[in-house]
C-alpha cells in the first residue's frame, strides 16, 4: 500500500502565547516545536495499513521552513519509509495555499491513501485535507474515528453531534484523522537511529498568491473578575441566564 | 505533636539495589543496542563527553558510535540552575567559537551581597569566593539545548525520553544500562502502547546524571565505593518572572528569611533586564522539620529588595532542584571503575562559595572523553586505564578549588553566625585554618523536631506568591497521571515524619491526609529532595516530569 | 448590492438549530456590506421542516435544493450543487455553520470555488469592501484578524457564538430540484453515539465533583445534570476523589499541568485549594458551586453560587432540560 501522510511542525500545546513585533504572528523564541499531534494518528494509521498489506511505502511531506525536517525525522522515527520536506519560508495562513502546494507533490504519487490530522493545534483551520482532495479530485473522508478497508473500499466512523456518521468511500482517498483513531507508537531507539539514514528530499517551494491576509495577531479579551450570582437554588434561574445571554455557552 | 524530634534515616528505605543492578543477560528487554560509548544524561557534563569523544574520532579519523540517554523529552527539559557561568570550559571544548556566539546571555556587569532582615537590606562586601567578574549568567536549558545541536552534528545519537532505569552489569564490570519502560498503568500493568525497556551495551558507560543520580549512587554503593564525608544536599527552588522594572545586577543574599540554623542564600539574576531568575537555596540539614522551601520564596518575595522588581510582572516559570553541597570531602574517592566513569554533579563536582558546577561538570566530560577514547583506541576499558580520568581531574583546577574550600559549607553546619565568622576564617588563611576536615553526617541523619505553633505557610495571592500547585503547573508537568508510583516509601510513616515530607517536596507530591501520608506522584518534578531525606526516587517512564524553557 | 449565502442544515428532514445561528451571521455581514440580500440555502430530500421560519432570522430567500440523494448529507453531491448556485447567483460571501458537517463541507466549497477559507469564526465585518474575520488560534490563546480579497468571501461560523436574532419580516420560499448523483463518499446511517464515552479532556462540557459530594453514591446528582446537556458533557472528578476510588482515573480532571479546555466547566463541590485548578483554569467558563463562600474556587470561577450543591445541582439539571427539551 502505497499512503502518503501530510504533517505540520507545531507549537507544543503549553506554548504561552506571546504576540510577535510584527503584530502578526507569534514570537518563536524559545518554543518548542512538535509533530501536529493529530497527524501522530495519520502517521499510525499508515504505518498499521503498510505492516497490514504486508508491502509498500509510507511517504510523509510536510510544507514548512528548514526547521520541518526535524519533525520529518520523528514520523521516520515512528516507521515512515522517506520524508519530502516543501521548503518555504513560512507556511501559510491561507489554506488553499498550502493545499495548493501540496497537491502539486502530491499528484503524480500515484497514492493508495493521503492523509491528514483533522486540524492543526496552531491555526484551527481544518480545512487542509479536504481542500488536497479537491484539487486531487479525490474522494475524501474527515475527522475519520475509526477505519477499515477492504478490497479497494473504506469504510469509515466520524464523530458528530450526537451521533457517529457512517461513511463508504472508495480508493484512493484523502482521510483526515481524529482522536481515537489509534494509540500513535513511540519512537524505539532503533527507529531514532534509523530514521537519520532514511532518504529526507528537502525541495524550495514557492507559495502562490492568495486572497487571504492576516492583519492581526491579537490577545484575548480579558478574564473579567467572577461574580457570585446569588445563594442556594433560588440563583440557578439567573446563573442560567447568564450562560445563555452573556457567556453565551449554552 | 509539638517537641518531638525524629531522625529521617529511619523512615527511609535503602536504594532498591536489585532492580538498579542488573546482570548482563537478564530477562525483559525488547531491543538491543551496541554503542562504543553509552552516556546516561544530556546535561552540560554529558554533552561535554560527547562533543570533546566525537571531536577527537573526527581528528583520528575513526568512527565512535556514541549515545547519550536523557530522561527528560527534549534537552533541557530537566536542566535547572541559576545560572552564572564561569566560560573556561567553553572555551577549551570550543576554541574556535567567538564569545559571541556563546550561549550565554550576558557578561556579569554588577554584582550585589546583601544580609536581609525581614524589612532591611543591607549590603555587604562581596567574599571573594563569589566574585563573577569575567563570568556570564545563562540559562542551563539554553546551554544544554546549544551543547545538543553541536553534539548532535558531529554524529552523536542523542535519545531523549529513555530514562536509563539500571545498570547492566557482567561481573564486577559495567556494560551498559537498561532504559525504563513506557506506557505501564498504576498498577504496573501494560496498556496499548507499552514499549518494553531497552538494553543499550557499551565499552564504557558513562555517567552523568547530575544531582544524586541514581545509577551513580547505585554502582559506589555497590562497589563499597566511600567518601571523607557522606554527601550532602542543598535544595533550590527558582521562579524565572517577566518585569515591569529592569535589573541589571547580580544579587546574592543572605539571612532572612532562612532560620539561623540552616544554611543557605538567595540569587537574583537578569537574564535580559526585564526577565529575570530568582531562587532560594536552604541546605536540607535544616533542623526545623516544618521548614518548607518552596514557602520560604514565596515569603522572601514580599521583601521590598525582590518586591521591586516583581511588583507588576509575571512568573512564568517555576522549578527545583537539589545541589550536592558536600564540596572536596564528599567527592567519592574514585569515579572510575570496570568500564563505567562518573561525571559532574553525579560525582559531586561543586563548589558552593562560589556557586559553580557547570564549568567543572563539563571539564569532567572532557577529561573523561580523552581517557574513554585512549583506552578505547588500545581496546581496554579496564578500571586501570579508566582511572586516568580520576588523574586528570584530581590534578585539574576542580580539585584545586574544592580544595581551596573543602570546610566552607561546612563550617556552616555550626549555624549562620558562628559559621560565618569560621567561613570569613578560611577565606582568610585559604582553608589552611581549619587544616583538618570537618566531620559531617547525611542530611537524612539529622535529627529534626517537630516545633509548636504557627505553619509556616503562606497564604499564596497568585499574583506575587503561589501555591506549589501553580508551581507544578509554571513547570509545564505534563506527566500522565495513571502513571506507576516512581518513589519507594518506607514502612508506618508517623504523622509527623509525612507531614515532614509534606514540607520537604516542593512539588506537593506529599501531603498529609487524615493522619496519612498521601502521594501526589506525577506533581514529582525530579529535584531529589525526596532520595536524600525521605522515599527514594527511581526512574519512570520517558519525559515525565517538567518541561524547563529557560531554567 | 451585496448577496449573501447562508448554507443551511438539516438532518432527518428537519432543520438543525445552528441554521438559525448561520443565517444571523450572514444577516450581519449582509448588513455590514450594506445594502445586501441574504439567500439562506439547504440540501434535502424533499421540504426540510423549519425552512419556512428561517426568514425571521434575516433571510430574504430560502432556497430548497432537492434531491433523492440528498437526504442524508452528500458532500460531494451538496458540494456541487452549492457551487453552481454561487456562481450562478454572484454571491459575495457564502457562510457556513461550524458544524462537524459544515467544516466537513465548506473547504470543499471553497477549494472548487479557489477561494480562501475562514473557518470557525466568531466575529465579522467588512471595511472597503472586504471581508474581516476573526477566529480564534492556538487553543483560544489567542484571535487572528484576517481579511479576504475577492469574491466570494467563504467562511464558517462558531457555533454558540452568532445567537439567533429574531426579525418580524418573513422572507420568500423557493424549491427547485437539482440532478446528480450523491458523489463518491456516502452516508450509510447515523449511530448514536455510545453512551458515557466522552472523554472528559476533550468534552465540551465537564461537571466535576470533588470532596464535597460527601460520598461515591452522590455523583449520580453530577450524571443527571451532564444527561441535560444531552451528550456534550462528561462527569470529571478531583484527584482526590479518583484516589479516594469513588470514581475511575479516566475521569479525573486537571492534575499536575494537564490543561483541561472546556467550554463550560462546572466545578461541583470541589474546594479548588487541589491540583484540580491548575489544568482547568483555562476552561472559556468557569461555574462554581460550593457551600463555602472563601472556597478558592470562587476566585477562579467567572459565576459562582454559594449553596448546598444538593439542592442547586437539581435545580440546575432542570433549567438545562428545559433549555434543551
Amino acid at each position: 500500500m502505497k499512503i502518503a501522510v501530510c504533517i505540520k511542525r507545531v507549537p507544543d500545546s503549553e506554548t504561552r502565547v506571546k504576540i510577535a513585533s510584527d503584530g502578526k504572528s507569534i514570537d518563536e523564541a524559545g518554543v518548542k516545536f512538535i509533530l501536529n499531534p493529530y497527524d501522530e494518528f495519520a502517521v499510525e494509521e499508515a504505518l498499521r495499513r503498510k505492516e497490514k498489506a504486508g508491502a509498500g511505502e509510507v511517504v510523509v511531506i510536510a510544507l514548512g521552513p528548514a526547521a520541518a525536517q526535524e519533525t520529518i525525522r520523528t514520523a521516520l522515527a515512528m516507521g515512515a519509509d522517506r520524508g519530502v520536506l516543501l521548503q518555504a519560508d513560512r507556511i501559510p495562513a491561507d489554506g488553499l495555499q498550502a493545499a495548493t502546494a501540496l497537491a502539486a507533490e502530491l499528484k503524480a504519487g500515484g497514492y493508495d491513501l493521503i492523509l491528514f490530522g483533522k486540524m492543526a493545534i496552531d491555526d484551527y483551520n481544518h480545512q487542509v485535507g479536504p481542500m488536497v482532495a479537491e484539487l486531487l479530485d479525490l474522494p475524501c473522508v474527515t475527522t475519520v474515528a475509526h477505519l477499515e478497508i477492504e478490497n479497494g473500499k473504506g469504510t469509515a466512523e466520524r464523530e458528530i453531534e450526537g451521533g457517529v456518521e457512517v461513511v463508504e468511500f472508495p480508493l484512493p482517498a484523502v482521510l483526515t484523522t481524529d482522536k481515537g483513531l489509534n494509540e500513535p507508537r513511540y519512537p524505539a531507539l532503533k527507529g531514532i537511529m534509523a530514521a537519520k539514514k532514511k532518504p529526507l528530499d528537502a525541495k524550495p517551494t514557492t507559495i502562490a498568491a492568495g486572497g487571504l491576509d492576516v492583519l492581526a495577531l491579537m490577545p484575548p479579551p480579558e478574564r473579567q473578575a467572577g461574580k457570585i450570582v446569588g445563594e442556594g437554588a433560588a440563583a440557578v434561574a439567573e446563573l442560567v441566564r447568564l450562560l445563555r445571554e452573556e457567556a453565551k455557552v449554552l | 505533636m509539638s517537641g518531638e524530634r525524629f531522625v529521617p534515616a529511619q523512615y527511609q528505605p535503602p536504594l532498591p539495589l536489585d532492580r538498579l543492578i542488573l546482570k548482563s543477560g537478564a530477562a525483559g528487554a525488547g531491543d538491543r543496542m551496541d554503542l562504543d560509548v553509552l552516556i546516561v544524561g544530556a546535561g552540560p557534563a554529558g554533552l561535554a563527553c560527547a562533543i570533546e569523544l566525537a571531536q577527537l574520532a573526527k581528528r583520528d579519523n575513526s568512527d565512535l558510535n556514541i549515545g547519550v540517554l536523557e530522561k527528560a523529552e527534549a534537552l533541557g527539559e530537566h536542566s535547572l540552575s541559576g545560572a552564572v557561568v564561569n566560560p573556561r570550559a567553553f572555551r577549551e571544548l570550543f576554541p574556535d567559537v567567538p564569545a559571541a556566539e556563546l550561549p550565554f546571555r550576558g557578561p556579569v556587569k554588577h554584582e550585589r551581597v546583601c544580609l536581609l532582615t525581614s524589612r532591611a537590606t543591607i549590603p555587604l562586601p562581596t567574599p571573594p569566593t563569589m566574585r563573577n567578574a569575567g563570568n556570564y549568567i545563562a540559562s542551563l536549558c539554553e546551554v544544554v539545548r546549544w551543547l545538543g545541536a553541536r553534539a548532535e552534528a558531529l554524529g552523536v545519537n542523542l535519545f531523549t525520553g529513555f530514562p536509563a532505569a539500571s545498570l547492566i552489569v557482567d561481573g564486577q564490570r559495567v556494560a551498559g544500562v537498561r532504559t525504563a519502560a513506557t506506557g505501564l498503568d498504576r498498577d504496573g500493568r501494560p496498556l496499548a502502547n507499552y514499549m518494553a525497556p531497552n538494553d543499550l551495551v557499551a565499552g564504557v558507560t558513562v555517567l552523568a546524571e547530575g544531582t544524586r543520580g541514581t545509577l551513580s549512587q547505585a554502582w559506589t554503593q555497590w562497589q563499597n565505593v566511600g567518601a571523607a564525608n557522606p554527601q550532602i544536599y542543598a535544595l533550590g527552588v527558582k521562579e524565572i518572572w517577566e518585569t515591569k522594572r529592569p535589573l541589571d545586577t547580580i544579587v546574592h543574599t543572605l539571612g532572612w528569611p532562612l532560620p539561623t540554623d540552616a544554611f543557605g542564600g538567595s540569587f537574583m539574576y537578569p537574564l535580559e533586564p526585564n526577565l529575570l531568575a530568582l531562587g532560594l537555596v536552604v541546605g536540607l540539614d535544616y533542623r526545623d522539620a516544618r521548614l518548607d522551601v518552596h514557602a520560604l520564596l514565596q515569603r522572601m518575595k514580599q521583601h521590598p529588595l525582590f518586591r521591586q522588581y516583581l511588583e507588576g510582572g509575571e512568573m512564568v516559570e517555576w522549578g527545583a532542584k537539589t545541589i550536592p553541597e558536600g564540596g572536596y570531602y564528599s567527592v567519592p574517592a574514585r569515579r572510575s571503575g570496570e568500564g563505567v566513569v562518573i561525571l559532574g554533579d553525579s560525582a559531586g563536582l561543586v563548589d558552593v562559595p562560589s556557586l559553580k558546577g557547570i564549568h567543572y561538570a563539563m571539564q569532567s566530560g572532557m577529561f573523561a572523553a580523552r581517557t574513554i577514547f585512549q583506552a578505547l583506541k588500545a581496546n581496554d576499558p579496564s578500571a586501570e586505564r579508566l582511572a586516568d580520568y580520576d588523574r586528570l581531574v584530581n590534578e585539574s583546577f576542580i580539585m584545586k578549588d574544592l580544595y581551596r574550600t573543602r570546610n566552607m559549607r561546612l563550617a556552616f553546619k555550626d549555624g549562620f553566625y558562628v559559621g560565618g565568622v569560621k567561613a570569613a576564617v578560611m577565606t582568610a588563611t585559604g582553608g589552611r585554618i581549619p587544616g583538618v576536615k570537618i566531620a559531617v553526617e547525611s542530611d537524612a541523619e539529622v535529627e529534626r523536631r517537630v516545633t509548636p505553633g504557627e505553619s509556616p505557610a503562606i497564604t499564596p495571592d497568585g499574583k506575587l506568591t503561589f501555591s506549589k500547585v501553580d508551581g507544578v503547573f509554571k513547570a509545564g508537568n505534563a506527566t500522565r497521571d495513571t502513571i506507576p508510583v516512581h518513589l519507594t516509601v518506607g514502612k508506618d510513616v508517623p504523622a509527623d515524619v509525612a507531614e515532614f515530607y509534606a514540607h520537604m517536596c516542593p512539588a506537593g507530591v506529599y501531603e498529609v491526609v487524615q493522619g496519612t501520608l498521601r502521594i501526589n506522584a506525577p506533581n514529582c518534578v525530579d529535584c531529589k529532595a525526596t532520595d536524600v531525606l525521605g522515599p527514594r526516587w527511581t526512574p519512570r517512564e520517558g519525559g515525565s516530569g517538567p518541561k524547563y524553557k529557560r531554567m | 448590492m451585496s448577496r449573501v449565502l447562508a448554507v443551511l442544515e438539516q438532518r432527518d428532514g428537519a432543520l438543525r438549530k445552528v441554521s438559525h445561528e448561520v443565517v444571523t451571521g450572514a444577516r450581519r455581514l449582509a448588513d455590514a456590506f450594506g445594502n445586501s440580500t441574504v439567500d439562506a440555502l439547504v440540501m434535502a430530500a424533499g421540504a426540510a421542516r423549519g425552512a419556512d421560519a428561517v426568514g425571521g432570522f434575516g433571510a430574504d430567500k430560502v432556497i430548497t435544493l432537492t434531491n433523492a440523494a440528498f437526504g442524508s448529507y452528500a458532500p460531494e453531491g451538496y458540494a456541487r450543487a452549492i457551487v453552481d448556485r454561487v456562481k450562478a447567483g454572484g454571491y459575495d460571501a457564502v457562510v457556513f455553520a461550524a458544524s462537524a458537517t459544515g467544516k466537513d463541507l465548506a473547504p470543499r466549497v471553497a477549494a472548487r470555488l479557489g477561494r480562501p477559507l475562514a473557518q470557525e469564526v466568531t466575529d465579522v465585518a467588512v471595511e472597503g469592501g472586504a471581508v474581516i474575520a476573526i477566529r480564534p488560534v492556538y487553543a483560544g490563546k489567542a484571535l487572528l484578524k484576517i481579511k479576504i480579497a475577492g469574491s466570494p468571501a467563504v467562511l464558517s461560523l462558531r457555533p454558540n457564538v452568532f445567537t439567533p436574532v429574531q426579525r418580524p419580516k418573513a422572507g420568500t420560499a423557493e424549491t427547485a430540484s437539482v440532478d446528480g448523483s450523491a458523489g463518491r463518499v456516502v452516508v450509510k446511517q447515523i449511530k448514536a453515539a455510545p453512551a458515557g464515552t466522552l472523554d472528559v479532556a476533550e468534552a465540551p462540557i465537564v461537571v466535576s465533583g470533588g470532596r464535597g459530594l460527601k460520598e461515591p453514591a452522590n455523583f449520580k446528582v453530577l450524571e443527571e445534570l451532564a444527561a441535560a446537556f444531552g451528550g456534550r458533557a462528561a462527569v470529571g472528578a478531583s484527584r482526590a476523589v479518583v484516589d479516594a476510588g469513588w470514581r475511575p482515573h479516566a475521569d479525573q480532571v486537571g492534575q499536575t499541568g494537564k490543561t483541561v479546555s472546556p467550554t463550560l466547566y462546572v466545578a461541583v463541590g470541589v474546594s479548588g485549594a487541589i491540583q484540580h485548578l491548575a489544568g482547568m483554569r483555562t476552561s472559556k467558563v468557569i461555574v462554581a458551586i460550593n457551600k463555602d463562600k472563601d472556597a478558592p474556587i470562587f476566585k477562579v470561577a467567572d459565576y459562582g453560587i454559594v449553596g448546598d450543591l444538593f439542592e442547586v445541582v437539581p435545580k440546575l439539571t432542570e433549567e438545562i432540560k428545559k433549555l434543551h427539551g
